[in-house]
């Protein structure tokens, strides 16, 4: 986890989501790359971020992408959120006694459907071996997750609109990475919606 | 010549591919990452049955707290897990073992109800989940509290990681069993009436709650008797968040951003509306296709002209 | 047996006698002197202490946690003595500040860098500038750079192995002109042109290496020290927020500034992208 640093976090608003990640890479105290993202799409509207060693980052990323094809070409439909929550929590699980160093965060809008036409919101987190939890606020994870915490539990609030929730998860990621001193080096923001999908690249601190 | 195929054995378990990088990264960096882990009190007991003049049965109650070493990492998890329609189990301990644990062995007792043609006993359930405890020698960090109603009449136990069991009227377990237990040594009698029985498990909880650092947030409950299971979620709420009189909301576009990709989920098209496919059509001006100009056309491959 | 328990509980080497008590002054003697360290008063004290403090990483399971994060530089050249630090300080990962002065102004001729234990330093630097004024009082001359360095090295090298932990430059200008010396708690002193001190020090090398030279004006100079610290602030996770900027003249040192590490790295950015347009259209124009 503190071998290369970094940090993610999600929060839920009115009928949106976001997900937002550092951009640092380090090797221990010295800074290696500034364009290390760590959030990656699943589909239109499923988000999620890998915060933690950097070689599981891919591991598991690539892992994933195997796994929610083949659930793709089974199912032949889209996972949704929870789905795809348990996906990577039972792929966790699997090693159990030797753990891939990622603590995952999922951000989705789950569409509508017959049985239910207006779903809710979704973001959920895990710890390094798979133990979800979906909170109905915000999730955290990475080496400034105690300090999101914190910042988060002050600054987010319900239903929030997507340009009042992009600016509460902004602030609140770039004010907890500003006090640690294994995230940063840029950030950047993924506001999902029905409709569409704003991406935003943050002028963070740079030391 | 006979050739012999060797079976592929089938990969099943545990992967322990990542242990010795682990062990390794652990030597040399500050400490492993810190699972989840269910700082916890949870609690059952007997009731009814005697001259209670009630139905026997059994109540299981657990808090809602889930922790990541000092960090509350949950403010409102569930940790009455469902084994089958009429078996419960609370977990305490490594968040994830008890939570794949009693999934695991709930598909197993599904699986074993409908080869038997019956439902599952308790002591079934209790026996599957110690012989799997047992098997891993307390690596898998699952501390249970095992109660229902079968065939034979109610039961409760509790299962401790290394894959013992104990059989009680009334049990607690986590770290908060110490508190919750003084409750329960305290006022717990037999042949208590269901009323009775969930307000002192809602009591011992709140010890918990109360008393123990790892445990907090709320009151689950569930009462198992042989009319069904009841689950009372969040029964109480002792510890609600006090309302925010003012917002933080900042102000739109307080955050300064270098870069910006907008992808629109709508697909736009534009739709040339026509009264016959080919026709010649008054006031619709007809765009002939020109000679090699579609895929193909090049190599001589056009069917219009 | 009283010898042992005697030999135990009050370390031999520090006089700690009542008649010392009474004369001078505080925890110092009638020499000005400081009068000993308490020493936790256990076996081995050494050990003692390592297993509550972290100095230098050793024990990241602490419970007293010393910053060590830092970058701090100092090099001579013509027009004197530039000195240039970070402000951050950690305590793991953890930021615990971004506004320390780790530039410490021991008299309005010396200055001492603050890297290791932040206390250790802040202490015994202060403690140099009491025996400098001392020596100034007894002497009616201002001490010399290697005499007050020198002070402080045999100080710390009394507490040797003691934990205490700092990397410090002693900065000024005496009769012999501008004057630096290094001094560590391990008892090294060395005297010299350019040094670096901290986590950050290989960072801040590299750009100050590239640009020194002796005969720097003031302005390049000054540019070229803040510019390795904010170098070092922006590559080292325990450097960094902002720059403290100092400059020893003959007539003592001066303050010149305090700059924003992040900022100025979007200057240095946005000169770098000028640059590269102006020397690509030049390019354009060639061709």
């Amino acid at each position: 986890m503190e071998y290369n640093g970094g940090s993610v976090v999600a929060m839920i608003g009115k009928d949106c989501v976001a997900i937002a990640s550092d951009l640092r890479l380090g090797q221990q105290s010295v800074g290696v790359a500034m364009n290390f993202d760590k959030v990656f799409p699943v589909n239109d509207k499923l988000y999620y971020g890998l915060p933690g060693l950097a070689t599981d980052v891919y591991t598991l990323r690539e892992q994933l992408r195997f796994r929610v094809n083949m659930y793709r070409m089974k199912e032949e439909r889209e996972i949704t959120p929870k789905t795809f929550t348990h996906l990577v929590s039972s792929t966790l699980y699997e090693k159990r006694f030797g753990p891939y160093f990622i603590e995952p965060v999922v951000a989705g809008l789950p569409s509508p459907t017959e049985l239910d036409p207006h779903p809710k919101p979704f973001i959920s987190t895990m710890d390094t071996i798979g133990c979800i939890t979906t909170p109905k606020d915000f999730a955290v994870a990475g080496t400034a997750s105690n300090k999101l915490f914190g910042v988060a539990e002050g600054l987010w609030e319900p239903d929030l609109e997507p340009e009042d929730l992009f600016e509460t998860i902004s602030q609140t990621l770039l004010n907890a990475v500003d006090r640690d001193a294994l995230s940063g080096w840029g950030a950047i923001v993924h506001v999902i919606t029905h409709d569409k999908v704003i991406t935003r690249q943050l002028r963070a601190r740079m030391d | 010549m006979t050739v012999q195929i060797q079976p592929q054995e089938e990969a099943v378990g545990f992967d322990f591919s990542n242990y010795a990088r682990n062990q390794f990264l652990g030597q040399h960096m500050n400490g492993l990452p810190k699972a989840t882990s269910t700082g916890t009190t949870i609690v059952g007991l007997k009731f009814g049955g005697g001259d209670s003049g009630e139905e026997e049965g059994v109540c299981l109650g657990a808090d809602t707290r889930a922790t990541a070493g000092d960090i509350v990492a949950d403010k409102n998890c569930e940790k009455i897990h469902y084994l089958t329609p009429m078996i419960r189990c609370c977990g305490a301990g490594t968040a994830a073992d008890t939570e794949f644990v009693t999934n695991l062995i709930s598909s197993n007792l599904e699986l074993h109800a409908l080869s038997q043609g019956r439902p599952v006993r308790v002591v079934t359930a209790m026996t599957m989940l110690k012989q799997y405890l047992f098997r891993y020698q307390g690596h898998v960090g699952a501390h249970l509290v095992l109660g229902g109603v079968d065939s034979t009449g109610s039961h409760l136990f509790t299962i401790h990681a290394h894959g013992s069991t104990d059989k009680l009227p009334y049990v607690t377990m986590g770290s908060g069993s110490l508190a919750a237990m003084a409750v329960f040594e305290s006022a717990y009698k037999p042949y208590l009436k269901r009323e009775e029985a969930v307000a002192l498990v809602a009591r011992a909880i709140r010890a918990g709650i109360f008393n123990d650092l790892g445990s907090g947030s709320n009151v689950d409950v569930s009462i198992i008797t042989k009319a069904g299971c009841e689950t009372l979620r969040n029964y109480e709420m002792p510890n609600e968040r006090g309302v925010k009189s003012r917002n933080y909301k900042f102000r739109r576009g307080t955050t300064a951003w270098v870069k910006e990709n907008i992808r629109s989920l709508i697909v736009k098209e534009d739709v040339k509306i026509t009264s016959g496919a080919g026709k010649e059509q008054p006031g619709i001006e007809p765009h002939p296709v020109p000679v090699g100009a579609g895929p193909g056309g090049e190599e001589g491959m056009d069917v219009d002209s | 047996m009283n010898a042992i328990i005697q030999n135990l509980s009050t370390p031999s080497h520090l006089p700690t006698t009542e008649e010392d008590e009474l004369k001078g002054y505080g925890n110092l003697d009638e020499m000005g002197r400081i009068k000993g360290m308490q020493i936790p008063r256990v076996p081995d004290p050494t050990a003692f202490l390592n297993l509550y403090t972290d100095s230098m990483s050793s024990n990241p399971e602490a419970k007293i946690k010393l910053a060590h994060g830092t970058t701090t530089l100092a090099f001579r050249f013509k027009g004197g003595i530039i000195v240039a630090v970070d402000s951050r300080a950690t305590a793991g990962s953890y930021i615990a500040s971004g506004t320390v002065k780790k530039v410490i102004e021991i008299n309005p001729y010396l200055l001492g860098t603050m890297a290791g234990g932040a206390a250790d330093c802040q202490y015994w630097e202060t403690y140099l500038g009491m025996r400098c004024r001392l020596y100034e009082l007894r002497n009616k001359e201002r001490i010399s750079v290697a005499a007050a360095s020198k002070i402080l090295s045999n100080i710390v090298y009394g507490y040797k192995g003691r934990g205490l932990s700092m990397g410090t430059m002693i900065c000024g200008w005496d009769k012999t002109g501008p004057a630096l010396f290094y001094v560590d708690s391990e008892g090294q002193r060395l005297k010299g042109d350019l040094f670096s001190v901290g986590s950050g020090s290989t960072f801040a090398y590299g750009v100050l290496d590239q640009g020194y030279s002796y005969d720097l004006s003031d302005e390049e100079a000054q540019e070229l020290g803040r510019r390795s610290i904010i170098a070092a602030g922006h590559r080292d996770a325990f450097s960094g927020n902002t720059c403290n900027l100092y400059h020893v003249r003959e007539n003592g040192w001066e303050f010149i500034g305090n700059y924003d590490v992040s900022q100025q790295w979007y200057e240095y950015e946005a000169k770098k992208k000028a640059a590269r347009e102006a020397a690509s259209s030049e390019m354009a124009v060639e061709v």
